[in-house]
């Protein structure tokens, strides 16, 4: 928390009046109600069949694609060469998601090049064979057929199809293909000219799963942007860009699922991206300090992953994703405090292990934070709650220590802070050396030399076990600075300064807000948890989406999913 | 304009911790030394008058849709008026806030902190409770939503925990010292359900205002079913009731629970929920007070006056000499304080209100008759 003495007697002797930013996530007068009652969801499917004229299918496309704020999706408008004769044609594709030296010699090129197998007129019918009784000439000829010629004569592709509907040509562009229409035509080419940016694929350094998928973001944005395009596969993806730095202009982008986040929280994250004055912006985190609602306790308000599948299960939950252009981390917004104590292989397991797993974050959660303080507080004033025995065990090895229990503790924290600290600097072959050296043979030292005692290195041991069973790093970091705070409570006033300490810090935890959405929700207030309760439901169950983010589509599953069960032969 | 509503679950506990927050102290033991073995039934009694008393003032506060009793009181005798009632309202919550605190702190200081002076164990609440009320109503009610289930939990973990202490024949004689007794000197117990006196107040906050009955409901009997609970730990494990510790007697009865030879004395746990409890308590005690002071004066920003509030509750909890006085004030004037302005100050107020408007919109109607008939 930050304490400034000078506001603090200011706010008693002075008036200031109130200006607190009040952002409040309302419900969004789009709701799609029907999905919300109806038993089966509302198909997104897009039946729409492929026009002939090559100008509705563009406008088509750029209204479906929103391609004016649509920074990633490129329409490349040219004529198309065939049997002497000049179409309009154009592609569509996704910038980041393509091979461009495919596209250019093997798509645009034999497109647009005139060669002279392809320069004889075209109306030209092909005799297939004929056949003369009493002068009468018969002949059997085959019409020239575009689609086919293209098909056949100019594409050079190994991989292509002719699709007659949108649906399925959209699908094709989102997961890296090229979408070829020609004037004329009632159907559109989809060719395969995949060819993602990406460093070798690695597992994700810091949130490492099970069962889960092994892919990481990189530093490039175009990169990531096409690993959410692949995983979420949707044309109702939105991804915006956004400059941030007067000086280096760093591209972010801001992705959102169109016909599911709440338009007011889209409106609310551009608004606050675009109006940051700063010179540079290098990386996620940067921008996470600048976006957040208040800094009160220092507890991360926006949710950092490393990992694609973890960004667009939040995507399709109706939530924001920011990406910053050389950061290898998508921003979530808004988070809740239970959020954190989340993780993304929790939706891959069962759900009683993933729920079991989830009540082991939270005691390790309590024991970052309060174990060292609740130590301080029992062995200082409430010596009465330890059996005898233990008691005189702690006594006993206290015996020998020298100084009082304040210090003892301060000294193995700030000693393990430091080890683990120097454990991240240091090359990483002697990193795991570094922690071993410090938590073995540095912790056996201070009990031999009577330094501190043997329970208290017990203690700080499973403190700093509970704090690497957070998920999240920031959070982590939080909890482990607040414990300082617990410790100093609990030596000046036991029980009574940790639970004093505690209903402040639950206070200004309650009041905090992300993005409007009160970052206690959940625990309080207890009303708004449908679709978003901490502990998991099972997969068929798992109906509704978080209903604090009022999202246009509520459900997100039908009542009953797993239809096979339910059919009757 | 209230700025942040709570929802019905939050003003349930709102009002639910302005009840049961007095049965930490000495309210369990007031509550039998009035009616003695018959207090279960007393209890049920009062119970069921408490729920026809909340029922009328959900009734009468009806019809004034989402206004509080200052706004009736505006609507009754004027501005002055509101301003007396608004007062009166505002040092019953800093009074009764400071009494608890003095006493639960005299027994803090007694169990756990010999050395230390009283007032500096007070002056800790004071810094915390105005810190947490600085950040508004809202805030308290959700802080509450956490803090109020442990209570409740503590409650029931002492009794459960203690049930094969329990002399179930201490019930006898089921009417206690007699039907008079039990029925109309127990009567006076109604002054636990002090929480009623939040319901006036309640309307403007909530986001629905039509839950108003559900919560007079759920709030007045949770509380009954609570200090049942409460009583029948205390009436079921000490026969001889003037033998009981006085500093707070359900904190006592803590002392018995054991759970083998490791768990022996858990009573700290017990005391660290209820400081939560306490804190709690007196957050949205200070709160309301402000919310009243800024009906009454139109004060822009109200949350300059939380440590001019905290600094009253410091002064009138160091007021009295010693825990003696504290004590008496807490268990003897309080309940007559509570009767005062819980029952007969609102729920007067809110007749006569009802009358005049019943009057005034019979008014017109005679008027035309009277020129008919002329």
């Amino acid at each position: 928390m930050n304490f400034n003495f000078k506001n603090f007697v200011k706010s008693i002797f002075t008036y200031t009046p109130e200006k607190e930013y009040d952002f409040n996530l309302s419900e969004d007068p789009n709701v799609d109600n029907q999905n919300t009652n109806s038993e089966s969801l509302e198909k997104s499917e897009d039946n729409t069949k492929i026009f002939q004229s090559v100008s509705v299918n563009l406008d088509y496309m750029k209204t479906k694609y929103n391609t004016l704020i649509n920074s990633d999706v490129i329409l490349r408008e040219f004529t198309l060469n065939a049997k002497g004769k000049q179409y309009n044609a154009f592609i569509v594709y996704i910038d980041g998601m393509v091979n461009s030296q495919l596209l250019d010699d093997f798509i645009l090129e034999p497109l647009m090049m005139r060669n002279k197998n392809n320069l004889h007129d075209g109306s030209q019918n092909k005799v297939v064979c004929e056949a003369v009784t009493n002068n009468i000439t018969v002949r059997k000829v085959k019409k020239f057929d575009l689609s086919e010629y293209i098909m056949n004569c100019l594409v050079p592709q190994n991989s292509i199809k002719q699709v007659s509907d949108f649906e399925k040509i959209a699908s094709g562009i989102n997961s890296g293909n090229c979408a070829l229409f020609v004037d004329t035509l009632s159907i559109a080419y989809d060719i395969e000219v995949k060819g993602f940016q990406q460093r070798n694929v690695e597992k994700p350094s810091n949130e490492i799963v099970i069962k889960g998928p092994h892919e990481s973001f990189v530093e490039n944005i175009r990169t990531n942007t096409s690993l959410l395009r692949r995983y979420s596969n949707t044309e109702q993806l939105i991804i915006e860009n956004i400059e941030i730095g007067s000086i280096t202009k760093t591209k972010c982008a801001l992705c959102y699922v169109q016909n599911i986040t709440n338009n007011d929280l889209i409106a609310e994250v551009k608004y606050r991206l675009n109006n940051i004055s700063v010179d540079s912006l290098l990386s996620s985190g940067q921008l996470e300090q600048l976006i957040i609602d208040s800094n009160k306790l220092n507890v991360p308000q926006i949710l950092s992953t490393e990992r694609p599948d973890k960004a667009v299960t939040y995507l399709l939950a109706g939530r924001v994703i920011v990406l910053v252009n050389g950061s290898p981390y998508a921003l979530i917004m808004p988070a809740i405090l239970i959020d954190y104590l989340g993780s993304p292989d929790d939706k891959n397991l069962k759900p009683s292990f993933s729920n079991f797993l989830k009540g082991i974050r939270v005691l390790a959660a309590f024991i970052t934070l309060l174990l060292p303080g609740f130590y301080v507080a029992i062995t200082s004033f409430h010596q009465e709650l330890l059996p005898t025995e233990l008691l005189f065990s702690i006594l006993a090895s206290r015996e020998n220590v020298p100084f009082p229990i304040i210090f003892e503790i301060l000294l193995m924290e700030i000693s393990f802070e430091l080890i683990r600290e120097a454990g991240l600097r240091v090359p990483s072959p002697i990193g795991p050396t570094i922690g071993i050296v410090g938590a073995l043979v540095l912790g056996q030292a201070a009990v031999s030399a009577g330094i501190v005692s043997p329970i208290l290195i017990i203690i700080v041991a499973i403190t700093a076990i509970g704090s690497f069973a957070i998920p999240d790093f920031s959070f982590g970091f939080h909890l482990r600075i607040s414990r300082f705070l617990f410790i100093l409570l609990g030596y000046i006033a036991g029980f009574l300064g940790i639970a004093l300490g505690l209903f402040i810090y639950a206070s200004y935890l309650t009041e905090i807000k992300s993005f409007g959405v009160p970052y206690t929700l959940g625990l309080s207030p207890l009303d708004n948890v449908k679709g978003n309760n901490y502990y998991l439901p099972p997969v068929w169950k798992r109906e509704y989406r978080a209903s604090f983010l009022n999202t246009k589509k509520p459900k997100k599953q039908s009542k009953i999913s797993m239809l096979w069960k339910n059919k009757t032969n | 304009m209230i700025k942040s509503k709570i929802n019905t679950v939050e003003a349930i506990m709102v009002v639910l911790i302005i009840s049961l927050t007095p049965s930490i102290l000495s309210l369990p033991k007031n509550l039998i030394d009035t009616t003695r073995s018959s207090i279960l039934i007393n209890i049920i009694y009062v119970t069921i008058i408490a729920v026809a008393i909340a029922i009328l003032i959900y009734k009468l506060l009806k019809n004034f849709s989402s206004s509080d009793i200052i706004d009736v009181s505006e609507y009754l005798g004027g501005k002055y008026f509101k301003s007396i009632i608004g007062t009166i309202f505002i040092i019953y919550f800093l009074v009764s806030s400071s009494w608890f605190l003095r006493n639960f702190c005299e027994c803090l200081k007694i169990v756990y902190y010999p050395m230390t002076s009283v007032v500096f164990i007070i002056f800790a609440f004071i810094i915390t409770t105005c810190l947490s009320s600085k950040l508004g109503f809202s805030t308290a009610a959700k802080v509450n939503i956490i803090v109020l289930p442990l209570l409740i939990f503590s409650v029931l973990f002492i009794f459960f925990a203690n049930i094969r202490n329990f002399s179930f024949e201490n019930i006898f004689p089921i009417l206690g010292e007699g039907v008079f007794n039990t029925f109309v000197t127990g009567l006076g117990n109604l002054g636990a359900f002090t929480g009623i006196v939040i319901l006036y107040f309640l309307p403007p906050f909530l986001k629905r205002p039509e839950d108003m009955k559900k919560i007079t409901i759920t709030t007045t009997i949770i509380a009954g079913i609570y200090l049942l609970f409460c009583v029948s730990i205390i009436l079921f494990m000490f026969r001889f009731l003037l033998n009981v510790d006085e500093v707070m007697p359900l904190y006592y009865t803590t002392r018995y629970i054991e759970f083998g030879d490791f768990f022996q004395r858990l009573e700290s746990f017990f005391l660290f929920i209820w400081i939560l409890v306490i804190a709690s308590f007196i957050t949205i005690n200070i709160r309301l007070s402000m919310e009243i002071m800024k009906k009454i004066t139109n004060i822009q920003n109200v949350n300059s006056l939380v440590y001019s509030f905290g600094l009253i509750i410091f002064a009138i909890s160091i007021f009295p000499k010693d825990y003696a006085v504290s004590k008496f004030l807490e268990s003897t004037i309080y309940s007559y304080w509570t009767f005062g302005v819980s029952f007969a100050l609102g729920i007067g107020i809110l007749i006569l209100a009802n009358f005049k408007k019943r009057r005034s919109n019979h008014l017109p109607k005679q008027k035309e008759v009277l020129e008919t008939n002329d």
